[in-house]
């Protein structure tokens, strides 16, 4: 299974991304993701979100494949439904730990 | 024996309306017989502000209603309320640096440009700070200011980012979307975007300008201040003097911002690159305020202010900018001013030319051809 997240905007204007394949990781630490995606379950329309005044909020683009399974969602700050919250706050610590390692 | 009253003096119409209304009954006489005294002294309008600040601490402004809240970590807003208007100093420096930049926020545009808050009806301006764990950004959501903690959730070596209020001009550019929001409400997208973005840095600047008391050549025009750990190699996230040098970083990269129209970015991400082409009418308004000198906020600030609130609509572009910023330096101190010059100036720096040239040069192509019997 392979996780391509994208975090852009904010008030920096700045892109940060992961592509993370799942068999990759230590156990524990995929298996923490696995169960974050169970939890997500993120049937949402695959647009950005349009959160008219909101200003410099992130936007967040999660693709998930797995074999011929493809599912993809965009998302904002403001607009994150609370299932996906916790994926999403994961994903963003796993991109920042690794842009500075 | 009549005392002639410097500190008030100088002090406009509208402000000393405001401490006839707010202030002690001493404050209150002084400002009244101020405001019949038709000689006033413009030339010594900052010191004699400066004491009136420092005499008048609650009063002035007392259209000021701060809140802040903690979200203690999480996503709900606004939170857990933690200070309020005129309550004292929390614990919590987040708190204190909500708190006292929407203050230095509602400052600037109260005494420079007479403006109640972000609705100038003396809206409250809610914070809330401690937003989510490891969040690296400030937020404006329609209704409030929200700030993350940066990376404190990461070793300290692996850190970029501090919290976000620990930046003086990142909360009034975050409060100044709230003004863009109530007054042109410029589209979030492409040119008007980034001119959104823009004005919110133009303010965001002189908010701190105008609490430190900077002349425009005294001041870093940066944006993000003390934003960067010591990890960064930069001075802050945006810089209107030199758009591009901000940071140049290994991890973060290059500062992407264009500071002329020849390198403007056509891209689709960042709804259209609004952090990113904000640098153009970012440096056209830095040179204005150059070419003037003094405080920013007083000359180049009104000229700006003006067309935020008067001329400029959702969907304004750079080129529409320019020619009502131009127009509006023509209102405020007349056609052909030294102040009109300088817009002129800032804007051609940046590679944009007034609809007026434009004009006058085809006008005077046409008269070369006309006269050689090729054009009619």
């Amino acid at each position: 299974m392979r996780i391509m997240f994208e975090q852009t905007g904010g008030l920096m204007g700045r892109k940060t991304s992961l592509n993370v394949e799942l068999d990759s990781l230590p156990d524990a630490q995929a298996r923490a993701l696995r169960l974050l995606l169970n939890q997500a379950g993120f049937n949402l329309p695959d647009l950005p979100p349009a959160d008219d005044s909101v200003r410099d909020q992130f936007h967040y683009k999660l693709q998930v494949e797995s074999g011929a399974y493809t599912q993809s969602v965009q998302t904002g700050d403001t607009s994150m439904p609370d299932a996906l919250r916790p994926l999403i706050e994961e994903l963003t610590r796993l991109a920042r730990s690794q842009q500075s390692t | 024996m009549h005392v002639h009253h410097s500190v008030l003096c100088i002090t406009p119409p509208h402000m000393l309306n405001q401490i006839i209304r707010n202030g002690t009954d001493e404050q209150r006489n002084l400002a009244q017989r101020t405001l019949l005294d038709s000689q006033a002294m413009r030339a010594r309008r900052d010191t004699l502000r400066q004491r009136l600040a420092s005499t008048l601490p609650v009063q002035v402004g007392a259209g000021k209603n701060r809140v802040v809240y903690d979200a203690q970590q999480g996503s709900q807003l606004p939170g857990v309320k933690i200070r309020g208007e005129g309550e004292q100093p929390s614990e919590d420096p987040a708190v204190n640096e909500a708190y006292d930049g929407c203050g230095s926020t509602y400052d600037l545009f109260f005494f420079a440009f007479n403006r109640d808050s972000i609705d100038n009806k003396g809206l409250k301006l809610i914070s809330t700070v401690h937003y989510q764990q490891g969040y690296d950004n400030a937020f404006w959501d329609g209704e409030q200011m929200v700030y993350g903690d940066g990376d404190e959730d990461l070793p300290i070596t692996q850190r970029l980012f501090n919290r976000f209020t620990k930046s003086l001009d990142v909360i009034g550019h975050e409060l100044t979307h709230g003004v863009t929001q109530h007054e042109a409400n410029l589209a979030y997208t492409n040119q008007p975007g980034a001119l959104n973005e823009s004005m919110s840095d133009v303010f965001g600047s002189l908010v701190k300008q105008h609490q430190r008391k900077q002349l425009a050549d005294q001041a870093d025009w940066v944006i993000g201040e003390g934003l960067f750990t010591s990890n960064v190699n930069g001075v802050g996230i945006r810089s209107l003097k030199a758009p591009g040098t901000a940071y140049n970083d290994s991890i973060l990269g290059k500062d992407p911002q264009p500071a002329h129209m020849k390198d403007y970015v056509n891209t689709v991400e960042d709804n259209g690159g609004v952090h990113i082409n904000s640098g153009i009418p970012n440096h056209a308004f830095y040179v204005v305020a150059r070419e003037l000198g003094g405080f920013a906020w007083e000359k180049a600030g009104r000229i700006w202010y003006k067309t935020l609130t008067e001329k400029l609509n959702a969907n304004s572009s750079f080129a529409d900018t320019a020619n009502l910023t131009y127009q509006a330096a023509a209102e405020l101190f007349g056609a052909g001013s030294l102040e009109q010059k300088a817009v002129k100036t800032g804007w051609a720096e940046v590679g944009i030319t007034l609809a007026e040239e434009v004009a006058n040069n085809e006008g005077c192509f046409s008269s070369v051809m006309r006269s050689l019997g090729l054009r009619s």
